[in-house]
């Protein structure tokens, strides 16, 4: 159970003082940054040939990485919705750690983005040149204005740090841009919804790809992105509040979310279960059919997909977030919220590559069907993801211990100071 | 506070003139993505001023005619393509061929450049409209545009398109025994792809001469063909070499269930032949 009572208020010399474990664990995160870095140097200055990725699997582990930092971002829409929205004023101590968390997943996201593409010094062009059609076009867009909002919306919590503590003039810019919190949680839930859906959609718009090729895709990827932003954010603030000693929000509070979180993950895995029966349990569509059976005979994506996304992302965690006495343990509620964050990335990489490595079959010969392709994301790409995620979990870090990201740590660092 | 008067009434003023500013927005918007600036004529109209350059009307519509039947699998058409688009890596041919077999046992060589969709889904996906159906039908490709997300990669059903993983600074093994370079290598991090040697239509159109009939305005395949197996043309004209071909002989595309409308057709293998 977590601890009833209060923590002592923090003083400014024990807040100076370091301790072993977290200079470690900071050294640790800078190394994988310098990992990161290393392997960002080889992209730049080789081409994206050191990569694993080839012209039939074009796309694969940073991709993930970018689907998978966006999707788990979205606690930030969904909390500044719920509080700044709709007004559910219990939610708000765990607005900020959501805006937070999803700030760092959009910069993650971006970071992968720019290393991704094959001209980084054209990241622009998309905003220069148009084309309506693309859906890649309007996710540029969205996430760029979305990432403002977020910028924006995160300003006031850096505002109010202790480091601009000697400057007060910012300290109540900040309050007056706290002001627009409303304003920028209808934009970022609109542009949320859009482009959130639309990372779906980049797969299932596309006519000429059978596996990928449905109109679900948008919503289960925004539904999914809502589950496991949520489980993403309540797991942060969970370990944060073990790590320090501190109570960061109510019990009631904390299964309030994860009823939330369960009963948008059991709302997924209803819609996944008509997707899957409608396309390929009740019909017989040629090309999804072919490439199905493909899929299953020839890579291990239909086992992961039932085992680890269904069963252990879905279903487990499912169970114990809706079920009292079960969330009630904190070790099963972290390990339920890790599942579903853990699965959100697999679905993103199981849904990209189970799309490439089974190829249409366009041969009017019969020898053209044996053609599949393969990927295995080589040591550079591993590395820039290494870095990548070395850079998210330090912003999380340094975040959670210098920035007024729950609302009592502030307080309670203001009696003391 | 004001929350309270709010709520007396079910809609206030200021919530109906939110609901009616929202709603004309949306209209306006609408409108916009329909038949206004945003919509899809307007937009391939911006394509096109920006792209201009060469292209011509929809006066021609650039088919071509691969006849599987003819086909002895020699290779010529992949080599040339290399040494004319200066292609210098396999791996990155843009003229793909290999040999296959008809259901029935019948050994034959397939080979594809791209499509050129009329309906194609590669153009439909690029964020920053770097390639595009130009009004002739083909396909084109803004290399200073592209910024190499490779999306039109991912949209692709034929596996078409190639992209530049490292800068291609190698000697052309194909140059001189096949042809000589007609276009510039392309930069690393960019996609490249078939383009049916558009460099020779555009010029051997200002040249006056006829595309299919004449060798300099005729994809370099189709000229290298040493059994005619490949038939060049504009399908607008009953008179051209691929609309005569496709009269005498039944064609088929492939995968015409995914609606892409290629402008490549094929003729299938009907007899036995050493590959």
């Amino acid at each position: 159970m977590a601890a009833t009572q209060i923590s002592p208020p923090i003083t400014g010399k024990q807040t100076h003082r370091l301790s072993f474990t977290f200079s470690f664990w900071v050294a640790a995160l800078c190394v994988m940054i310098l990992i990161g870095l290393f392997g960002l140097f080889q992209v730049f200055t080789k081409g994206l040939i050191v990569t694993g990725l080839n012209d039939r699997v074009p796309w694969g582990l940073w991709i993930t990485q970018d689907l998978s930092s966006i999707g788990l971002g979205a606690g930030a829409f969904t909390f500044s919705a719920i509080v700044y929205l709709f007004r559910i004023k219990r939610f708000e101590p765990l607005a900020r750690i959501a805006v937070f968390v999803g700030f760092i997943g959009y910069t993650s996201a971006m970071i992968a983005l720019a290393t991704d593409i094959g001209r980084p010094d054209r990241f622009w062009h998309p905003l220069v040149f148009w084309n309506v059609h693309s859906v890649l076009w309007e996710i540029t867009w969205c996430v760029i204005l979305y990432s403002t909002v977020l910028a924006l919306e995160f300003a006031p919590i850096l505002f109010d740090s202790r480091i601009f503590r000697r400057w007060p003039w910012v300290s109540r810019m900040g309050h007056i841009m706290h002001k627009g919190a409303p304003v920028m949680a209808v934009i970022g839930m609109a542009l949320s919804m859009l482009h959130q859906s639309s990372l779906g959609a980049t797969y299932g718009v596309l006519s000429g790809r059978a596996i990928w090729f449905k109109p679900s895709m948008p919503v289960m990827f925004i539904l999914s992105a809502i589950a496991g932003g949520v489980s993403l954010t309540l797991l942060v603030t969970i370990l944060t509040s073990k790590l320090t000693h501190r109570r960061l929000i109510s019990d009631e509070l904390k299964y309030e979310v994860a009823r939330l979180a369960g009963f948008t993950l059991l709302a997924y895995l209803y819609l996944k279960l008509w997707d899957w029966a409608a396309t390929s349990y009740y019909s017989h569509a040629p090309g999804t059919a072919d490439a199905l059976a493909r899929l299953q005979a020839t890579t291990p994506y239909t086992q992961t997909f039932w085992w680890i996304e269904i069963v252990l992302g879905g279903l487990i965690p499912a169970i114990i977030l809706l079920y009292p006495p079960l969330r009630r343990n904190d070790r099963l509620l972290m390990l339920a919220l890790g599942l579903i964050v853990a699965a959100v990335v697999i679905n993103r990489w199981n849904v990209t590559l189970s799309g490439l490595v089974v190829p249409p079959d366009w041969s009017p010969g019969i020898l053209g069907r044996l053609v599949a392709a393969s990927y295995v994301p080589s040591i550079t790409e591993i590395a820039v993801s290494i870095g990548i995620l070395g850079y998210a979990l330090l912003a999380i870090t340094l975040g959670v211990k210098y920035l007024p990201i729950f609302p009592h740590q502030q307080t309670r660092a203001e009696t003391g100071d | 506070m004001k929350k309270k008067s709010e709520k007396t009434s079910l809609l206030s003023r200021r919530d109906v003139l939110k609901i009616a500013g929202a709603t004309g927005a949306a209209v306006v918007f609408t409108q916009m993505v329909t038949a206004g600036p945003l919509s899809p004529e307007a937009i391939q109209g911006i394509g096109r001023q920006t792209h201009s350059q060469a292209e011509t009307s929809t006066k021609h519509q650039w088919h071509m005619v691969i006849d599987l039947d003819k086909c002895i699998g020699c290779e010529y058409c992949l080599r040339t393509c290399q040494a004319v688009n200066d292609v210098p890596n396999d791996s990155m041919r843009w003229n793909v061929g290999f040999p296959e077999t008809t259901e029935n046992g019948l050994d034959f060589y397939m080979s594809r450049p791209c499509l050129h969709c009329q309906q194609a889904p590669c153009t439909r996906v690029c964020p920053v409209g770097a390639t595009w159906v130009r009004e002739d039908g083909i396909v084109a490709m803004d290399y200073s545009r592209c910024i190499g997300c490779r999306y039109c990669e991912v949209a692709c059903p034929y596996d078409v398109r190639r992209f530049n993983w490292k800068l291609s600074t190698e000697v052309n093994p194909y140059v001189d025994a096949w042809g000589t370079p007609e276009i510039p290598r392309r930069p690393r991090g960019v996609v490249e792809k078939c383009t049916f040697c558009v460099q020779r239509i555009d010029r051997g159109l200002s040249l006056g001469l006829t595309p299919g009939v004449d060798p300099q305005a005729t994809p370099a395949c189709v000229d290298v063909c040493p059994v005619n197996a490949r038939i060049f043309g504009d399908a607008l004209d009953p008179k051209s070499p691929v609309s005569v071909y496709m009269a005498e002989h039944d064609t088929f595309r492939l995968r015409e269930d995914f609606g892409t409308e290629p402008k490549v057709h094929y003729v299938r293998p009907t007899k036995q032949k050493k590959v």
